[in-house]
C-alpha cells in the first residue's frame, strides 16, 4: 500500500507543514509567544494572492509575491497589536495567547465581512504539467512546484539566519531573550523581523496550499492547527524537530489516508503526537526547561 | 490693679511675621496624593448578630460585617466588608425575576443560553482559574457527553434523566482521557494540543454517519419538557427555569470546589509548584481530582444540552463558539465565579441584541475581548484592583517626589495617624524650628559661650526654652565625672533602669564650658533637622 504516490504527498505536505511550523517554533523561541494568530496570516496571505491574481492574471510571480507580502504585513501587524504593547507587561504568555487568539477571531470575522463566505480559487501557479516518474507515479507541476519553492524559500530563510546581522539577532534572542537584551539586540526591532519573516512563511504556505484547496475565511484553522501540533511535537523552538515531526506526520496523514481514509487523518495524528509527547513531554527536538539553563 | 505701662498696645502682632515678612506670601504646598479608601457605613451596632448567622451545616457567616466606633463621633456604626453576596443575591434575583417577567418568547431563549453558557464556563473557570489547567477541551467534552447522551436517547430510548446521568459518565470518560496529557505536560503544550482535540473531534462528528454527517447533527433526544407543553410559551419557560437551575447548582459546584479543600490547596503555591510539593501538597493530584469533577459536571451540562436542545449539532465544536467562549470569560475576568456570570451576560448581549450586524458583531466581541486583555490584567473584575494598585503607585511616586517633609506629617500619612493631635504637634513643632533655625548665628553662639547661665537676649531665650522642653529620650545632659574638675556630655535614654550613654569622649574641666558643649550639640541637632 505504501507506494511512490504516497511518498510524493508525504513530501508535499511534510514542506508545507514544515513552513508553518518552523515559523510558530521561531515566533514561540524568541518572542516567548505562542501566535494563534497564525491561521488568520494564512487566510489574509491567501486573500493577499487572491487579489494580486485578479490585478495581474497571467503572472504566478504577482500570486506568489502577493502571498507572501500580504503574510509578512499581516505578521508585523499581529506584532504590533499583540507583542509590542504586552511584552513587558506581567503575565506576558498567557495575555499573548488570549490577544492572538482575539485577533484570529476578529481577523477571520473580518475577512468573512469584507470577502464574504463564498470560497475563492487562487489560479495553477506552476502551470497544468505532469511529470511521469514510473508508470504509475505521476507528479503534478504543482506538487512538484510546492516542494521546490516552500523548500527553497526554507533554506533561503534559514541561510539568512544563519549570515545576516538581523539572523543572528532572532538567534541570539532564541537561545536567551535577557541577554540578548542586555548586548543590545533590541527586542520591539527584532519583534517585527521574525514575525514579518514567518508571516511570509504562512503567506508561501498559503498560496501553495491554495493550490489544492480554496481561500476562505476559515482555511486558516486546519493549517494553524497542523503547524501547532508540528512544532509541538518537533519540540517548540526546535528547528530541526520542527522538520524532523513535518516528514512524520506528512507521512502518517499521506499514509492514513492511502489505507484507511480521510477522516482518520487526524486521529492518527493525534494518537502519534501523544504518543510523542507521553514519552518526550516536550517533543523530539526540544530541552526540558532545568536542561536548558 | 496693673500699671497702664503694663496694658499691651496696639493690636497682636505675629513675631514669626516681624522676623520674616516673605513668611506671608507663602501657602503651603498641598501635594496630590489622595486618601484613604471610602467605605459606606452603617449606623448602628449589631455586628455580633451578624457574627452568629452561619450558613447551615457550614462555620461561613452570611455577611462579613465589622463594627467600630466612629473616632470623631464616637458613635457606633457598621462596615460590610466584604459586599458580594449582597451583589450575588440581587443580580440572581434579578435573572430569575425579569426574564420570565418581560413574557418575550426570544428574549427568554437568549436568557437559557446565557444560563447553559455560563454553567460551562463557570465550570471552566474551575479548570483554567482553580487547577491552572490551560484547557481549550472545554467545550470538546460538553460536545462528546451531549453527542454520547442523544445517540444512546434516539437509539436505546434513554429518557432524559438518564441522558444527563449518562452525559456525567461519559463526561468522566472523556475527562480521565484527556486529563492523561495534562499529568506530564505543561501550560502551553497542553493548551495546543485540546484546540487540536476541538477539531479533530469536529472533524470527526462531521464526518461519522453515526453521529448524523448527513443531516448536519444528531435530533430527535428525548426532552425533558413533558408532551403537554411542547412548542407551546410554557416549553420556554421551562427550559429558563431548568437552565436556571443548572446555573445555580453550577455556582454551587464552584463555590465548594474553589472555596474548600480542593481550592485552598492549590491556592497556596500557585507560582511555586515545588514548594507547594516541598510543603506536602499533593499539587498534581488536586489540579487532576479538580479536572475531573469539573469533567463531570461538564457531562452533565452536555447530558442537559442534549435533551434541552432535542439534540446537539457539530457548531458545538465549531472553533468560533470556543473562541466566544474564551471572550466570555477573559472579558468578566479569569478566576472570578462573577467573571464567568458577567462577562458571559455581556457577549450573549451582544451577540444576539446585535444580530443583524452579522460577522461584525463577533469582530465587536474580539475587539472587546483584545482590549480587555491589553490593558487589564484581570479582565472586568480585576479593573478595581489594577486601579487600586495605579493609584497607590502614583500616591508613593508623589511621596518620594517631595524634597521637604523635616519632620512633619505629610498628607497621606496624616489619614493613617489615628491620634490627630500628634499631627497638629508635628506641624507646630516643625514651624518653630524653621524660626529658630533663623535665629542661630554666630553672635548667638557667642552669647551662650560667655554666659551658659543667666539672663540673655531674646533671641537665645526663645531657642534655649525650646531646647529645654525637647523630649527625655536622648536628650543632652551634663555627668559629672568628678564635680569641679571633670565633665561629660551624655544622652538620657528616656526609660527608667537604662543608664545613660556618652555621646563622645571629650572631657571639660568647668560646667560652663560643658553647657556650651550641649548647647552646641543641640544647636547643630536643630540645624541638620
Amino acid at each position: 500500500m505504501i507506494d511512490g504516490y504516497v511518498i510524493v504527498s508525504a513530501v508535499t505536505l511534510a514542506s508545507i507543514y514544515g513552513l508553518l511550523a518552523i515559523g510558530i517554533s521561531i515566533i514561540w523561541s524568541s518572542l516567548g509567544m505562542l501566535n494563534m494568530a497564525f491561521g488568520f496570516t494564512f487566510a489574509a496571505a491567501g486573500y493577499g494572492a487572491w487579489y494580486a491574481a485578479q490585478q495581474f492574471p497571467d503572472s504566478a510571480a504577482a500570486v506568489l509575491a502577493g502571498g507572501i507580502l500580504t503574510g509578512a504585513l499581516v505578521g508585523a501587524l499581529v506584532c504590533a497589536v499583540a507583542f509590542i504593547p504586552l511584552h513587558d507587561k506581567p503575565n506576558f504568555t498567557v495575555r499573548a495567547l488570549i490577544a492572538t487568539l482575539a485577533i484570529s477571531l476578529l481577523g477571520t470575522q473580518a475577512l468573512l465581512a469584507v470577502f464574504g463566505p463564498r470560497v475563492k480559487a487562487l489560479p495553477k501557479v506552476f502551470g497544468p504539467k505532469t511529470f511521469e516518474l514510473t508508470e504509475d507515479v505521476v507528479i503534478t507541476a504543482d506538487k512538484l512546484g510546492s516542494v521546490a519553492s516552500s523548500i527553497v524559500l526554507l533554506l533561503l530563510v534559514l541561510a539568512w539566519m544563519k549570515t545576516s546581522r538581523r539572523g543572528l539577532e532572532i538567534r541570539a534572542m532564541m537561545q536567551n531573550p535577557e541577554g540578548a537584551a542586555l548586548v543590545g539586540i533590541g527586542v520591539r526591532s527584532t519583534a517585527f523581523a521574525v514575525m514579518a519573516v514567518t508571516g511570509a512563511l504562512a503567506g508561501l504556505a498559503a498560496v501553495l496550499l491554495s493550490q489544492t484547496y480554496f481561500v476562505s475565511p476559515y482555511s486558516g484553522l486546519l493549517p494553524l492547527i497542523k503547524g501547532l501540533i508540528v512544532a509541538l511535537a518537533g519540540g517548540l523552538g526546535s528547528v530541526s524537530g520542527a522538520l524532523i515531526a513535518a516528514c512524520l506526520l506528512g507521512f502518517v496523514e499521506a499514509a492514513t489516508s492511502a489505507v484507511l481514509g480521510g477522516q482518520y487523518v487526524l486521529i492518527t495524528q493525534f494518537a502519534l503526537i501523544i504518543a510523542i509527547l507521553l514519552v518526550r513531554p516536550r517533543g523530539i527536538g526540544g530541552l526540558l526547561d532545568e536542561t536548558r539553563e | 490693679m496693673s500699671a497702664p505701662e503694663d496694658t499691651p498696645v496696639g493690636g497682636w502682632r505675629n513675631p514669626q511675621l516681624e522676623h520674616d515678612p516673605a513668611r506671608a506670601k507663602v501657602r503651603p504646598v498641598l501635594s496630590a496624593v489622595g486618601r484613604r479608601r471610602w467605605w459606606f457605613k452603617l449606623k448602628g451596632g449589631g455586628d455580633r448578630l451578624w457574627r452568629r448567622v452561619r450558613y447551615p451545616f457550614t462555620r461561613r457567616t452570611v455577611l462579613r460585617i465589622r463594627g467600630e466606633y466612629n473616632p470623631k463621633t464616637l458613635a457606633r456604626e457598621r462596615t460590610v466588608v466584604d459586599k458580594r453576596p449582597i451583589w450575588w443575591l440581587i443580580g440572581l434575583t434579578l435573572l430569575a425575576v425579569l426574564p420570565p417577567l418581560s413574557g418575550n418568547t426570544s428574549l427568554l431563549s437568549a436568557a437559557t443560553i446565557f444560563a447553559i453558557y455560563a454553567s460551562i464556563n463557570l465550570v471552566w473557570m474551575l479548570i483554567i482559574g482553580t487547577a491552572g489547567i490551560f484547557s481549550l477541551a472545554t467545550l470538546a467534552v460538553v460536545g462528546a457527553s451531549a453527542y454520547g447522551a442523544a445517540w444512546l436517547s434516539i437509539q436505546h430510548g434513554l429518557p432524559w434523566w438518564g441522558m444527563i446521568s449518562t452525559g456525567a459518565g461519559l463526561g468522566l470518560a472523556f475527562g480521565v482521557i484527556v486529563a492523561l496529557p495534562a499529568i506530564r505536560l505543561e501550560g502551553f503544550y497542553y493548551a495546543l494540543l485540546t484546540l487540536g482535540l476541538v477539531e479533530l473531534c469536529r472533524v470527526y462528528v462531521v464526518q461519522s454517519k453515526v453521529f448524523g454527517s448527513a443531516t448536519g447533527g444528531l435530533y430527535g433526544a428525548d426532552t425533558y419538557v413533558p408532551e403537554a407543553l411542547q412548542d407551546s410559551d410554557g416549553a420556554v419557560l421551562l427550559g429558563y427555569a431548568a437552565a436556571f437551575v443548572m446555573l445555580l447548582a453550577m455556582l454551587g459546584l464552584y463555590r465548594l470546589v474553589n472555596g474548600q479543600r480542593l481550592g485552598r490547596l492549590l491556592r497556596t503555591a500557585r507560582e511555586d509548584e515545588a514548594f507547594a510539593e516541598a510543603v506536602g501538597i499533593g499539587y498534581d493530584r488536586a489540579r487532576v481530582q479538580v479536572f475531573l469533577i469539573s469533567s463531570v459536571a461538564l457531562g452533565a451540562i452536555g447530558g442537559f444540552y442534549a435533551s434541552h436542545f432535542k439534540g446537539v449539532s457539530p457548531s458545538i465544536f465549531s472553533t468560533d463558539q470556543l473562541l466566544l467562549m474564551l471572550a466570555m470569560i477573559v472579558i468578566g475576568g479569569i478566576g472570578t465565579a462573577e467573571g464567568a456570570v458577567v462577562g458571559t451576560l455581556i457577549v450573549v448581549l451582544l451577540d444576539k441584541l446585535l444580530i443583524e450586524w452579522g460577522p461584525m458583531r463577533l469582530v465587536l466581541i474580539g475587539l472587546i475581548m483584545l482590549g480587555t486583555v491589553l490593558f487589564t490584567r484581570g479582565g472586568l473584575f480585576g479593573i478595581k484592583s489594577q486601579f487600586r494598585a495605579w493609584r497607590e503607585r502614583r500616591k508613593s511616586e508623589r511621596r518620594a517626589a517631595r524634597t521637604e517633609k523635616g519632620g512633619e506629617v505629610v498628607p497621606e500619612e496624616a489619614t493613617d495617624i489615628h491620634d490627630k493631635q500628634a499631627i497638629y504637634y508635628r506641624r507646630q513643632d516643625k514651624l518653630i524650628r524653621d524660626y529658630l533655625r533663623t535665629l542661630v548665628t554666630d553672635e548667638l553662639i557667642e552669647e551662650h559661650r560667655r554666659k551658659p547661665l543667666g539672663q540673655h537676649s531674646e533671641a537665645l531665650e526663645r531657642v534655649l526654652n525650646y531646647f529645654r522642653r525637647g523630649p527625655v529620650p536622648d536628650k543632652y545632659a551634663v555627668m559629672a565625672i568628678k564635680p569641679f574638675e571633670a565633665y561629660r556630655v551624655v544622652a538620657l535614654a528616656g526609660r527608667r533602669g537604662v543608664p545613660p550613654r556618652l555621646v563622645d569622649d571629650r572631657v571639660y574641666p568647668t560646667l560652663e564650658e560643658a553647657y556650651h558643649a550641649v548647647f552646641l550639640r543641640r544647636v547643630n541637632d536643630l540645624l541638620e533637622s
